[in-house]
């Protein structure tokens, strides 16, 4: 999975800047994506491409059970958050619905990876590629619970 | 070998059980709302599936709710959308419905309990975070994603990793405990344990401290654990617990038996092991102002907007983050907090909504009058915290002096309904984020607990409640 980082320096990015509440009445997830992320950085769904990563600091999706975060996120393309820490249930809704991938990695390895920097994630060997800076980081495993549910394609998928 | 209080609660609901697969856990009470329900009920159509334990499902439509005049058609049509999808899939689902003028309409975390949906020993989900309110009655409480609605709708069970236990002991008497609320404590606690502190544990209160509590302090406690992160607060019931859920509604008929069963089982076996442990010292605690964006960015009336270094301690994220909150918040460091004056004031929410939050607050306005600068309201908790309200004459006490008095729903906690902020106002609100932009784009969010707000929409800015008891 190769794609492009847009950063955010910050801790505790959370679910209202994510997907402001104003919006959790909207139905249709393409016009929810038109407001993703609006709370921080209004530009983010015109200079988003699909494939893109966010990378961020800890507690990644604090605040609202909303699972409308990660599906604003993944419709505007976004396949992974790369994040010092997540919040548990931004963290379960993401896999649950098969939206995008929670990754967590160390401090160091997220102040190394600069905004636009080229990365390829490699789930099976745990492996984080900067392509634009030719290196390469370990992210945390998956434990085998939330692997498997990854594996199956989402929550409903899993022992299905 | 010794458990604790959840660990009793999870193993009575275990399902299945294997090494290093999630747990399939029993959910004894699913709550629905209008928000976080319409694309589960979306799935179990696509999916031919039926709601498996429609006795055991219960919605209320809280989010959206205009708190205004509910006899007029309604302005916003999203929102409007929104509540009859509740309406059509309760109706085609055969799910029970607190609908939009029933009496027993109110946000779902403050009905629960007053109905006695909500039980010691059962667990509990709803689509949203505050979830964890329930706790307060020794109940494994949390909030849950859509996709985990959906399943829990289809099978009454939910596939969940275990979480850590976290021991709370709060310890002490609160010097003014009119003053001094079970609001400052959480704040207290999220202040120093961190925004993240309780990720992946259940947080368990104990001590003197939390027994001195009413149940309704109580589920201001355990409605803001979610804000440390954690996956839920925990409270072992008592008496007081036992007290208030009897003769509800929907109490059970067995109800002395079930309590003779709870007194002898849900509590923390002594010596029990929790994986983290914090005390806190509820004497020292005064009461709390948070001055950021996040709910551990919070100080002590008495105290000063902090510089970013002093927060950050070394920290260099932390004072970046700092610093962001500072200019998103228009505040100067070394301000003393009196000093901070407020356009709006917000009494409601799952937080503090409930009577006793209202009656504490009434009693400080009672015969004043809101300063002329400020636009304050106040939004009670369900329909039948109004009434109880009305009946105790809080209403007129509220509007004698220049406050709103609404209909019941989550209102300015989060903006979905038109009761927001305007950009740059800033407000005392009893709710429990202050995010960026939580209470309308723009907004300014100071948290505070109900004696609090009420005092600070009297002088206009914010003041040590202390001096007005």
């Amino acid at each position: 999975m190769i794609g492009n980082v847009i950063k955010y320096e910050r801790d505790n990015i959370d679910t209202d800047v994510i997907i402001p509440g104003t919006y959790l009445k909207i139905h249709d997830y393409n016009e929810l994506a038109t407001h993703a992320m609006e709370g921080l950085d209004p530009e983010f769904p015109s200079k988003v491409k699909d494939g893109d990563f966010i990378v961020a600091g800890k507690n990644f999706g604090c605040g609202s059970s909303r699972e409308h975060a990660p599906i604003a996120l993944s419709t505007c393309g976004i396949k992974a958050v790369i994040a010092t820490s997540f919040a548990r249930i931004f963290y379960r809704n993401s896999v649950d619905g098969a939206f995008l991938l929670p990754i967590e990695v160390d401090d160091e390895t997220y102040r190394k990876i600069a905004n636009s920097d080229q990365l390829e994630i490699n789930i099976e060997k745990n492996e984080i590629k900067n392509i634009t800076k030719n290196e390469t980081y370990a992210m945390k495993p998956f434990s085998e619970i939330i692997a498997k549910i990854i594996a199956a394609g989402g929550l409903f998928k899993y022992k299905k | 070998m010794t458990e604790t209080l959840f660990e009793k609660i999870w193993n009575s609901h275990v399902v299945v059980e294997r090494e290093n697969e999630p747990s399939l856990i029993y959910i004894d009470r699913h709550l629905i709302h209008e928000v976080t329900s319409p694309q589960a009920f979306d799935g179990l159509r696509a999916n031919n599936r039926d709601v498996r334990r429609r006795d055991l499902t219960v919605a209320t439509i809280d989010h959206n709710v205009p708190t205004t005049d509910r006899s007029l058609p309604m302005i916003d049509e999203t929102s409007s959308t929104q509540i009859k999808t509740l309406e059509k899939n309760c109706k085609d689902f055969g799910i029970k419905l607190f609908g939009i003028n029933d009496p027993n309409q109110g946000i779902v975390h403050v009905i629960g309990p007053q109905l006695g949906i909500t039980l010691p020993g059962s667990t509990i989900v709803c689509g949203d975070s505050h979830t964890s309110t329930q706790g307060a009655f020794g109940a494994f409480a949390f909030g849950i994603g859509t996709s985990e609605v959906e399943h829990t709708l289809a099978t009454q069970t939910l596939w969940l990793e275990k979480p850590k236990t976290f021991e709370i002991l709060a310890t002490g008497k609160r010097k003014n405990p009119f003053a001094v609320t079970s609001k400052d404590i959480i704040l207290s606690i999220i202040k120093q344990i961190g925004t993240d502190g309780g990720t992946g544990h259940v947080l368990e209160y104990h001590g003197d401290a939390i027994s001195d509590l009413s149940m309704e302090q109580r589920m201001t406690i355990c409605n803001m654990s979610i804000e440390a992160g954690s996956r839920a607060g925990l409270i072992a019931p008592d008496k007081k617990t036992f007290d208030y859920l009897n003769n509800r509604k929907y109490t059970p008929k067995n109800y002395d038996e079930l309590v003779d069963d709870w007194k002898n089982n849900l509590m923390s076996d002594t010596n029990s092991k929790f994986d983290k442990s914090f005390t806190i010292d509820v004497d020292k605690i005064e009461p709390q102002v948070s001055w950021g964006t996040n709910p551990a960015m919070v100080s002590d009336v008495t105290g000063k907007i902090p510089t970013p270094e002093e927060f950050g301690q070394n920290n260099e994220i932390q004072i970046e983050s700092a610093k962001k909150a500072l200019l998103y918040m228009d505040l100067k460091p070394d301000t003393p907090i009196v000093e901070i004056p407020v356009d709006r004031v917000f009494i409601g929410s799952c937080t503090n909504a409930r009577l006793e939050d209202l009656k504490d607050a009434a009693e400080i306005v009672n015969g004043k009058t809101v300063n002329s600068h400020v636009g304050a309201m106040v939004v009670p908790g369900s329909q039948m915290v109004k009434l109880e309200a009305e009946k105790l004459g809080l209403d007129k006490i509220f509007k004698d002096a220049n406050f709103e008095w609404r209909e019941s729903g989550c209102s300015m906690c989060l903006g979905m309904n038109p009761d927001i902020l305007k950009p740059g106002e800033r407000c005392a609100s009893t709710s429990n984020r202050n995010f960026e932009g939580r209470q309308g784009s723009g907004g300014r969010t100071h948290l505070v607990s109900p004696v609090m707000a009420a005092a600070s929409a009297i002088a206009g800015h914010f003041v040590d409640v202390r001096e007005f008891c």
